[in-house]
């Protein structure tokens, strides 16, 4: 598995419990976790989740994680803040209404919004559009103004998710690479499962985090209690040059003709700069890179900042995959949870935000398994959250 | 290979089949379901084994209600602030705001609509979601049981399969069952054929199982004061025809078939 196994299996190697993680690459974090924006939802993002859902509880809740983790496992996470552009009264409106969101949770810790103690340090603010253009010197002549947000994060997954995997296995946890998972049986609660390279595994427990396959491995053993479209999305990276230009996650909020896009620019950890994202459900074999999606990138990037020719320092463009639940309503909300019918089997389904809501998903595995009846004692030789195994790569 | 912009007749089947798995997988009573076009007109509907009658029609309200409102239930309900019921009076209670009822949308257009009737609110809308799910994958999902649907979908393939063989025009059929005439199954070919055979083909049917005789022979049966005004299914022509199930399933009921074809 990739970021949200190896969250998982390190979480859980804290426990008296023997692991294994099986995963079809010869690595972790080989899809969806090396395909997305890097963004670690810090605060301002948080409060546009819906209240009351987990895809807001788990997020809200990793924020006071990710420091830590940072520190402990050396990976890097770079504070960028994002820029929110206001180009109407419309925009103003709506960005007023998260603004006071945000200063409400920080008072009252049962809000829907709360948000951790110290989380907005500093906290969100108007700027107006001579600060905004010291922040961002080539930023669009037509935003007024922006809603800041100093705390968003970037980071890279894939590293978040090798240091969780090495520390993992440096807490005893077993990698089984380059096996794809074809078929699992169910026995009482002995789950036998078979790999296309010969190997079966015979498991008490399983947590299911197979990305946009989660519901096809469900479905080995009829614990599929949850729907999922693959949402594609096409990003595209431009070189150093432009990188260079841009210091923050900038964005606009979509209007009806954008839908359903996303319409953000932001730099990387290795100094390019990022556009994106053209979305679109369908099939997830779709892995065509479309033409029009890269120019739809491109021409984000120019309605953000017109004066750089990003046409000329493109990259390259790719796609990746989220779990999308409740596309009918549009309203997703993340699925951690152990079927009613299947027991010692949890389905864990993140989709967008999934890397920022990481580091709480072990912990809320860990509270489900305890109460399915896995008694978790910490291990006797103790967990070390800063040691180091490589060789996780077969 | 991108996914479908529109609703054929095995894709409409394909999620059907997804649906009854999820319903089965997650222990939820027998139900049914439907997948309309954008219009809100069948292209298949089916019900569960020992599905409720009335379930079936629900169903395909639901299904008529998220193409035409191009949403979702969940999402009606909550825009009409719980008042939704209100809006019936302008369609005799088509309109169904009750979760279960979900809209296809493809290429950012919704192209149809999904409907599931027979749990409680949220079953019927993970159910319908599942089927949404299933347009979107490229493989098939199987199920297990409902031995009754699947000798009468065997039956419907046949008439289809007919239908090909011969060039015959698109065709709708309804399989329904011997207590009400309440269909079972409706079927709505692809190539064009007008919605109007959807309720054409009903009406057969139910007028086969009604009179068990083929629909064309109920005047000889019962005489033709019977005919209009009595019962609006009633229809006399031909393309209603009784059968009955061998073996296992003969006793729970006589199902009939009502197509409506018309040679090229
Ligand atoms: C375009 C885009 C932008 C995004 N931007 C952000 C962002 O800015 N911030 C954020 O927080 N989130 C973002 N996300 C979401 C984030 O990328 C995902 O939530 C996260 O990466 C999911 O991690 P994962 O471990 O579930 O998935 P994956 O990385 O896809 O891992 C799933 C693993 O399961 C394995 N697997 C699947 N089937 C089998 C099988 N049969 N046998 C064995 N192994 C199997 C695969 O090999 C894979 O390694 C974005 C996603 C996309 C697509």
């Amino acid at each position: 598995m990739a970021l949200l196994g190896v969250s998982v299996a390190r979480e859980l190697s804290q426990y008296n419990v023997s692991i294994a993680v099986i995963d079809r690459h010869n690595d972790v974090g080989l899809e969806s976790t090396t395909t997305n924006h890097n963004l670690v939802c810090q605060g301002g993002d948080s409060l546009t989740f819906r209240p009351g859902t987990l895809h807001a509880e788990l997020n809200v809740k990793s924020i006071p994680l990710w420091p830590k983790l940072a520190d402990e496992l050396g990976f890097p996470l770079r504070r960028i803040g994002g820029l929110w552009l206001i180009r109407d009264k419309a925009d103003f409106r709506r960005y007023l209404r998260l603004y006071s969101r945000a200063f409400k949770s920080s008072l009252e810790p049962n809000a829907p919004y709360y948000i951790p103690e110290g989380s907005f340090q500093p906290p969100l603010e108007f700027v107006d559009r001579k600060r905004l253009l010291d922040m961002e010197p080539y930023i669009t002549p037509s935003a007024l103004g922006a809603l800041h947000d100093p705390n968003l994060c970037i980071t890279d997954p894939v590293k978040v998710a090798k240091a969780l995997a090495e520390n993992a296995r440096a807490n005893g946890v077993e990698f089984l690479l380059n096996q794809e998972v074809v078929r699992i049986e169910r026995q009482g609660i002995t789950y036998s499962i078979y790999t296309r390279q010969g190997l079966v595994i015979k498991s008490t427990f399983v947590v299911n985090a197979a990305g946009i396959e989660v519901d096809r491995i469900a479905e080995m053993v009829g614990a599929r209690n949850f729907s999922i479209v693959p949402l594609k999305g096409t990003l595209t990276d431009f070189d150093e040059e432009v990188g260079r230009l841009i210091s923050h996650e900038v964005h606009v909020l979509p209007r009806i003709e954008d839908m359903p896009h996303v319409k953000a620019v932001l730099p990387n950890i290795y100094g390019l700069a990022r556009s994106g994202i053209y979305l679109e459900l369908t099939y997830r074999s779709d892995r065509v890179v479309r033409e029009e999606a890269v120019n739809h990138n491109i021409k984000v990037a120019k309605e953000l900042f017109p004066e750089i020719p990003f046409e000329k320092h493109v990259v390259k463009s790719f796609i990746g995959f989220m779990a999308y639940t409740n596309a009918d309503t549009g309203w997703h909300d993340f699925v951690v949870d152990i079927p009613d019918y299947v027991p010692n089997w949890v389905n864990i389904v993140l989709g967008p935000a999934g890397v920022s809501a990481s580091p709480m998903l072990g912990k809320k595995v860990v509270e489900l398994l305890m109460q399915s009846g896995l008694r978790l004692e910490p291990k006797r030789g103790g967990f070390d959250p800063r040691a180091r195994r490589g060789g996780v790569q077969s | 290979m991108s996914a479908p912009r529109t609703i054929t007749l095995d894709v409409a089947r394909k999620m059907i089949d997804a649906m009854i798995r999820y319903a089965r997988d997650n222990r939820v009573l027998p139900g049914s379901f439907a997948v309309v076009d954008e219009g809100g007109h069948v292209i298949a509907a089916e019900r569960r084994d020992n599905g409720l009658p009335a379930t079936f029609d629900i169903a395909i309200d639901k299904a008529w209600t998220a193409a035409t409102m191009k949403t979702s239930a969940r999402v009606l309900e909550v825009i009409t602030r719980g008042q939704g019921w209100r809006l019936n009076v302008k369609y005799g209670g088509r309109l169904t705001i009750i979760p279960g009822s979900v809209p296809v949308v493809s290429g950012n257009k919704v192209i149809g609509g999904i409907g599931h009737s027979g749990g409680s609110a949220e079953e019927d809308e993970a159910i319908a979601q599942a089927g949404l799910s299933a347009f979107y994958r490229e493989d098939h999902i199987d199920f297990t049981g409902e031995d009754m649907l699947r000798s009468l979908r065997r039956i419907a393939d046949a008439a289809i399969s007919h239908v090909i063989e011969k060039k015959l025009r698109p065709v709708a059929i309804t399989i329904v069952d011997e207590w009400g005439g309440w269909p079972v199954l409706i079927y709505r070919m692809d190539g064009g054929g007008p919605y109007g055979y959807i309720e054409a083909s009903r009406d057969r049917a139910w007028t086969a199982a009604a009179f068990r005789v083929p629909s064309d022979a109920v005047v000889n049966e019962v005489g033709i004061n019977y005919g209009v005004g009595w019962n609006e299914r009633l229809t006399v022509t031909a393309g209603g025809v009784p059968f009955r199930l061998q073996a296992q399933c003969s006793q729970w009921v006589l199902p009939v078939i009502g197509l409506r074809m018309i040679r090229k």
